[in-house]
């Protein structure tokens, strides 16, 4: 299972790597500082989507109705801020509650009806386009009155300065050395009292390093062009907390087990309705604020914002390794494979390649890496056998 | 009469450096059964896999000859054209088709006429045949039936005559009674006693050794890998069996009963207990009351569709509408919404299939050990990972557990290993009332001889355990008390004295229509 993961972000590594020769090849600027930036922007945005979509992935179910939730709720928030003259902080907070609750009902539907999510959220897809649009009654509804800057429109503009963005990035990565050194302690202390072998320090300590250059790239890239900007910290934090949420929480433990075998999880007594319900409020919360993200990016709202988000949602989970069956994913993964959705588009677009080849490539890119999970989980289930 | 159809020599099979076949020797004649005896783990999937091609030729060392030639399947499909069938554990019958046409799938016949009216499958031939196929073996079943709507033992005739359809000269059954009753068991091997008689050459793996000693003609033991015993059925016995599949001496198999006390405060009393599966249904549960004491061991008996299994899962809030009647628990009224409140009540169920209900297959030990019991293992809010990792290791070694890591997924393990996963999982849940559903299915002996070891154990710090079992010797060997339930019905009451296997088969056909399964005379 672990060889089988790393194969996997070594082979998504791999792809990363081609796609930049490529792409830097064909666009020299595509390499450029402030072009990367924008790309960690936009890496930021999908991102925090596939984490939630992530949250109904685990469980074997599925959103298709993020993409127009996406525009729905950035046109909501635009629209009472511009029509409603609210201030933009109420009209933030009032966009995500209309998130939760649309997103509540879903998963409610889902779990007391026994629809498929499928279906359901195949319903959500049209019915928040067309709310969507009639919210903005087919406008464009900019995000802020006259270019003066609101809290929303400031969610993509803003930049941690590249002095304080080494200096959170130097913490960070000596935080995650101390957390791998105490994890590594524990783990040796424990197998001592156990009489056990104690556990080879290198791995832990690779890792560390290879997450530590990964950063310190990141830092120095961003560092050229303004800092680090602010959608990235908020991935950051949602990262983390999604994290924590599937790898150290009852309510994760559950979603990996309903995703495994449901029958299981109910003989468990793992409530699984709720557990549902609740991964979708909170999927619900990550599509309101890519909504904000999104519009903010896009500068207003107009009816093409969110399109086919959902889709690259998926796409980056699958190619992170997560199954659409349920039961296996992590957040590693999504954020690879976000990154993989991301470095694509950023390309396609930056190289004026026609629409219609987009939607090719976009395919193309979901059809492998589904063929590449089937192709590896072949392969290890032929090594257990 | 005697002359070898398929044999195997010298041969040796790795996964990825680890031996699962180090060396197996068998012949099977034309017209025998051949029974193949081993604990879970000594290699019999893998050799079926060999035999029915799914390990392709050249994926082994090793001679494979079927009629005194190389058998070099390189597929399935090779070894069923070759004349193969392997009839599994677990069914692949498509559900929702009749049974006419899973004996016909994929090869159905078609319409006779021209081109486009070729293409269409002929439903009455199907029908017909399917009728004279079932007819000619004396398989009692209707052919038009849903296969959904059958029983285990019935789908397993319908295997059968699929491969009889498919005019299979070897037939390999794997485990084929292991989810069957007593009766269907039965039935079944007077099918294939019947099936010899034409001739037929079958292989029959299983650990249900007075089976195989009814039932075949030549034996042939397997242990981790060899095969390390092989004699003609009348020249060996039951305990020499056991001895070599285990490879020592088994003591006995069940643990002393301690003598009987004064009973304390009953720990669960159930009294005129009737429940229907939804709301408009009848009652599959009718009249049930039972008392269950704290260090006590009551089995259940009864036939498949008894509602035994019902009744466990309904106490554990799993299944069905309550009628009429009570449930307490330690003294109070339990009526659980779900397992959730079992589990905080101190209610705990193992239910009889672990695959499919108990264990989450591609997460490691740890997970599943502890997934009903996290909020014990909370640290403000968090999953505290160390203490998950002590309470685990102390569980598992309690269980004694074989596996090389707690982190393996428990896909890897042994039929006998899963089980005890199951069960640790209901242990750390602190549990004063366990409910059993046949608890040692698909284990191999030294393991059930270890959970047994482990029921006693949870009888003498006074829990009490409700056990359903199909399997007599233990049902009559680890029991205080033994109930029989017969179509929804307590029929018996017995105590471990009174429970004889002809008192408690008499006590479970007490209100069952006789409904024979298999019936030669009938046409």
């Amino acid at each position: 299972m672990s060889e089988r993961m790393e194969w996997r972000d070594l082979s998504l590594l791999l792809v990363l790597l081609a796609l930049g020769v490529f792409f830097g090849l064909l666009a020299p600027q595509y390499l450029s500082a402030r072009n990367l930036s924008m790309l960690t922007i936009e890496f930021a945005i999908t991102s925090v989507l596939s984490l939630g979509m992530l949250l109904v992935i685990l469980p074997g179910h599925i959103d298709l109705s993020a993409g127009s939730g996406v525009g729905l709720i950035g046109g909501v928030t635009a629209v009472l801020i511009m029509r409603g003259e609210l201030p933009a902080s109420v009209a933030m907070a009032l966009g995500i509650g209309l998130a939760l609750l649309l997103w509540r009902l879903q998963g409610f539907l889902i779990v007391s009806q026994s629809i498929p999510a499928f279906i359901i959220t195949l319903g959500g897809l049209l019915a928040w386009k067309g709310l969507f649009w009639l919210v903005i009654r087919n406008q464009t509804v900019p995000v802020s009155a006259g270019g003066h800057a609101n809290l929303l429109s400031v969610l993509t503009t803003t930049y941690l300065p590249p002095g304080p963005s080494y200096a959170l990035i130097g913490l960070v990565i000596a935080l995650l050395g101390l957390f791998s050194l105490r994890g590594h302690r524990q783990a040796a202390q424990e197998a001592v009292r156990q009489g056990e072998p104690v556990p080879d320090g290198e791995l832990p300590f690779l890792r560390w390093l290879v997450a530590a250059q990964a950063l310190a790239l990141l830092g120095l890239t961003c560092g050229q062009f303004r800092g680090l900007p602010l959608p990235l910290l908020i991935l950051a934090m949602v990262a983390v907390l999604v994290q924590i949420l599937t790898k150290h929480t009852r309510l994760g433990r559950a979603l990996y087990a309903i995703g495994g075998n449901e029958e299981a999880a109910v003989l468990s007594g793992i409530p699984v309705g709720k557990v549902v319900v609740t991964a979708y409020t909170l999927l619900g919360a990550l599509v309101g604020l890519t909504g904000l993200l999104q519009t903010a990016y896009a500068g207003a709202s107009t009816t093409t914002v969110g399109e086919l988000m959902e889709l690259d949602a998926v796409a980056a989970c699958v190619i992170g390794g997560c199954s659409l069956r349920g039961g296996r994913g992590s957040v590693a993964g999504v954020l690879l494979g976000s990154l993989v959705m991301a470095c694509l588009l950023s390309g396609m677009s930056l190289l004026a390649v026609p629409p219609e080849a987009r939607f090719v490539a976009r395919g193309l890119t979901l059809g492998l890496a589904a063929w590449l999970d089937v192709r590896l989980s072949k392969m290890s289930k032929g090594s257990l056998a | 009469m005697t002359d070898t159809i398929l044999s195997l020599h010298g041969v040796v099979k790795r996964f990825s450096g680890i031996y699962a076949l180090r060396g197996v020797d068998f012949a099977l004649q034309r017209g025998e059964i051949h029974a193949l005896c081993g604990e879970n783990g000594a290699g019999k999937s893998t050799l079926i896999k060999i035999l029915s091609g799914v390990h392709p030729h050249g994926s082994f060392e090793g001679e494979y000859l079927l009629d005194g030639q190389p058998a070099a399947f390189a597929s399935v499909r090779d070894s069923q054209a070759r004349g193969l069938s392997v009839i599994y554990q677990e069914l692949p019958l498509v559900e929702e088709m009749s049974v006419a046409a899973n004996i016909f799938l994929g090869a159905e016949p078609r319409r006779p006429g021209p081109w486009p009216l070729s293409l269409l499958i002929d439903a009455q031939s199907i029908r017909r045949q399917a009728r004279s196929l079932l007819a000619r073996f004396g398989i009692l079943l209707d052919p038009d039936r849903k296969v959904s709507s059958l029983g285990a033992g019935q789908k397993q005739l319908v295997e059968i005559a699929r491969a009889l359809r498919n005019r299979s000269r070897v037939l390999i059954l794997d485990e084929p009674t292991a989810a069957l009753t007593e009766r269907e068991s039965e039935a079944l091997l007077s099918l294939l006693s019947e099936l010899r008689r034409e001739g037929q050459s079958i292989l029959y793996i299983s650990h249900r050794l007075d089976e195989v000693m009814a039932i075949a003609d030549h034996i042939t033991v397997l242990r981790d890998g060899q095969s390390v015993f092989s004699a003609p059925a009348s020249q060996t016995t039951q305990p020499l069996l056991v001895q070599k599949m285990v490879g020592r001496a088994l003591g006995d198999l069940f643990p002393p009963r301690p003598p009987s006390e004064p009973n304390p405060a009953p720990l669960l009393t159930v009294s005129g207990l009737s429940v229907a599966e939804s709301r408009g249904g009848s009652c599959r549960l009718s009249d049930v009351s039972l008392t269950l004491h704290a260090g006590e061991i009551v089995g259940i008996y009864g036939l498949l569709g008894a509602g035994r299994s019902e009744l466990l899962l309904h106490l554990f809030g799993a299944w069905g509408e309550r009628r009429a009647g009570s449930v307490q628990l330690l003294g109070t009224e339990h009526t659980p919404d779900g397992p959730a409140d079992s589990i905080a009540a101190g209610l705990l169920m193992v239910s009889e299939d672990r695959r499919r209900f108990g264990l989450v297959m591609d997460e490691s030990i740890r997970f599943n050990l502890t997934l009903s019991s996290l909020a014990a293992l909370l640290d403000q809010g968090l999953i505290n990972r160390r203490r998950e990792e002590q309470v685990t290791h102390h569980m598992a070694k309690r269980l004694r557990v074989k596996a090389a890591s707690l982190e393996q997924p428990v896909r890897t393990l042994s039929g006998g290993n899963q089980q005890k996963v199951v069960l640790g999982k209901s242990l750390l849940c602190q549990p004063r009332v366990i409910l059993l559903d046949e608890p040692t299915r698909g284990v191999d002996v030294g393991a059930k001889q270890e959970i047994y070891a482990l029921l006693s154990e949870l009888r003498r710090e006074g829990l009490g355990v409700l056990m359903v079992s199909s399997d007599l010797p233990e049902l009559l060997g680890m029991s205080d008390r033994v109930l029989v339930l017969s179509d929804g019905t307590l029929t018996a009451n017995l105590t471990a004295k009174q429970a004889t296997p002809e008192a408690l088969l008499q006590a479970a056909l007490a209100k069952t229509v006789e409904q024979p399964v298999v019936n030669r005379e009938a046409q």
